[in-house]
């Protein structure tokens, strides 16, 4: 689904991504760990489109969509959930919700706002864990609330692959076990992207773990084999676990 | 707190609201009649023609405020919109040798239109400050353009006997007539900017100025978006420069020079960007404290000045932002 050939990204002299490879089928559950700075975040920019890289390729379901603009990716059924939210904070919940539900639907409709749209809406606030929230602005949410948001807009758009970026960050140990069962309901032919850090997440949910350290894949496996990994314990795993 | 917004009841329906439209209606009537029933008023005349030119720049502010309080593009360079339309209609009439208003109108708004999709195309690029930079040089290219094509403008003389509409035999060219054109524009553009705030688009454009990056990412090709309701913008700019062609039955290059575009952006800020009724407010402060204070104390442009550094410093949401606020601190 995912076709990562030799992926570069340097910003002036720091180099983010030095030559990343990686294929994620259609269906599986990656995790992508490794410390801060590894280059996490900067793959998924460039993933959605809103980087470019300084070398390399990106297919999308076989498709060669390196340099496409982020709508575009967008509308081939790509979404994201940020590790800062970005949301629409002086609308409503249900607002930020019902703007991802109708992005198919397109912007050019001068009518009044479908009355079906606020039910929608609210099922998927429900769904994870907002119940009742549709009418607060999203500003007026406590963080762990805006995490739920910004997932709930993500899976608004029904995506065939969804990248998380550090979706339980801040979040108490209650809501994180929450948000991570959530993720783990979600239907299975959905290609799922997960950066974590909270290694008993990223251990239950992952079919594979890929290992990014200053740029670089170290590691690409099963759970086992990367739990088994000496490098990877090294520069990461080890430090994670006696933390 | 979302549990107590949730059990408000909900003010729904024709009924409760009804009291409203009626009110407003009948101020909409007010609104276009007032020549009329005015007409034993002994400054009656120039009352309307100030009430009109009030309209005219209201129908220019409320169309830039589309694109600075609801798209959240700050543009410096809206009279290039409005001169284009005040120039399309006078040539139009001019070289077609026809009053007729479905021929001269539209031509004002079509040419407006295409130059705000041609601004529009490079302009939407950027935003902020940078924006702002890009729409003040295009407008001013069209300025010089404008003061310069002495053939087709009238150049630095302006464009002088402006004729004024007929449509279907009905002539506007007395002042009673011409002022309900003009508030009838008003009124209609006024419903179609509230149906578009109330509409997805007009939601689009809101989330757009919030979060653009969100909602490229929820596939929404933004830059095409922006460029929607800059040219809308501008074909609305463009309806008021015509109406300001037939009014004064005079065009000159300052109507799309900066000073009408910095009274625009004025306008907005003072009646409060992002409200419809804040840049209708706007243009009857700017034109009254310009129009009627000057002829009773001097220095009536530092008083605007002075109006203008307080409303920034003071009252940011503008006259009728603050006038919510108070509304709702005096509810509890
Ligand atoms: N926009 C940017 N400008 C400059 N440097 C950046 C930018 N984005 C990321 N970097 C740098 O690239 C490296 C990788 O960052 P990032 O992808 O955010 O790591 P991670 O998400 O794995 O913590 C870091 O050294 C970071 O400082
Ligand atoms: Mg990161």
């Amino acid at each position: 689904m995912i076709d990562v050939r030799d992926l570069h990204r340097s910003f002036g002299g720091v180099t983010a991504l030095d030559g990343v490879t990686l294929a994620v089928a259609e269906g599986e559950r990656r995790a992508i760990i490794g410390p801060n700075g590894a280059g996490k975040t900067t793959l998924f920019n460039i993933l959605t489109g809103e980087l470019a890289p300084t070398g390399g390729t990106v297919r999308l379901a076989g498709e060669d969509v390196t340099g496409r603009r982020t709508f575009e990716l967008a509308r081939r059924g790509l979404a994201r959930m940020y590790q800062r939210n970005e949301l629409f904070d002086p609308l409503t919940a249900r607002e930020n919700v019902a703007l991802a539900l109708t992005a198919k639907a397109g912007p050019y409709r001068f009518g009044g706002i479908p009355a079906d749209e606020a039910r929608a809406a609210d099922e998927l606030l429900e769904r994870v864990g907002l119940a009742g929230a549709g009418a607060t602005p999203a500003r007026a949410l406590s963080h762990g609330q805006r995490r739920q948001l910004e997932l709930a807009v993500a899976l608004a758009t029904a995506p065939r692959v969804l990248l998380l970026d550090e979706p339980t960050a801040g979040m108490s140990p209650a809501e994180t076990a929450r948000i991570a069962e959530l993720i783990a309901s979600l239907a299975r032919s959905l290609t799922l992207l997960v950066v974590e850090h909270d290694m008993d997440v990223v251990f239950r949910l992952a079919d594979r773990i890929t290992v990014l350290h200053e740029g670089k894949v170290i590691a690409d496996g099963t759970p086992a084999q990367v739990r088994g990994d000496t490098l990877v314990n090294e520069v990461y795993l080890g430090k994670v676990i006696a933390e | 707190m979302s549990r107590i917004a949730g059990l408000r009841p909900r003010v729904g329906g024709l009924r409760p609201r009804a009291p409203g439209f009626v009110a407003l209606g009948l101020g909409a009537l007010a609104l276009v009649t007032f020549p009329y029933w005015s007409r034993d008023w002994e400054s009656s005349r120039y009352a309307t023609t100030v009430l009109r030119d009030i309209l005219v720049f209201a129908i220019l502010a409320l169309s830039l405020d589309l694109l600075m309080g609801y798209v959240g593009l700050p543009s410096l360079g809206h009279a290039a919109f409005f001169g284009a339309g005040a120039y399309a209609a006078a040539i139009a009439s001019q070289r077609l040798e026809t009053e007729a208003l479905f021929v001269t109108l539209p031509a004002g708004v079509l040419v407006a239109t295409l130059l705000a999709l041609g601004i529009g195309l490079f302009a939407v690029r950027a935003s902020g400050i940078f924006f702002l930079m890009l729409t003040l040089a295009f407008a001013q290219m069209v300025f010089s353009f404008a003061f310069q094509a002495t053939d087709i403008t009238g150049g630095s003389n302006g464009f002088a006997g402006v004729r004024r509409p007929e449509l279907f035999g009905i002539s506007f060219s007395a002042a009673e007539e011409l002022y309900v054109l003009v508030a009838v524009s008003f009124l209609a553009t006024a419903f179609v900017l509230w149906r578009i705030t109330r509409s997805p688009y007009g939601r689009t454009l809101v989330a757009i100025r919030e979060n653009e990056r969100r909602m490229r990412a929820l596939g929404y090709d933004t830059r095409a978006i922006k460029l929607s309701a800059f040219a809308l913008a501008g074909a609305l700019a463009g309806l008021a420069g015509a109406l300001s062609a037939y009014s004064l039955r005079f065009v000159s290059a300052n109507d799309a020079g900066i000073g009408t575009s910095i009274t625009a952006f004025v306008m907005v800020l003072i009646g409060g960007a992002g409200t419809l009724a804040g840049p209708a407010v706007g243009a009857a402060v700017v034109i009254l404290i310009e129009r009627v204070l000057n002829s009773y104390i001097p220095f009536s442009q530092t008083v605007l000045g002075v109006v203008f550094v307080v409303f920034v410093l003071a009252a940011r949401q503008g006259v009728v932002g603050a006038a919510r606020t108070a509304w709702a601190r005096a509810r509890g």
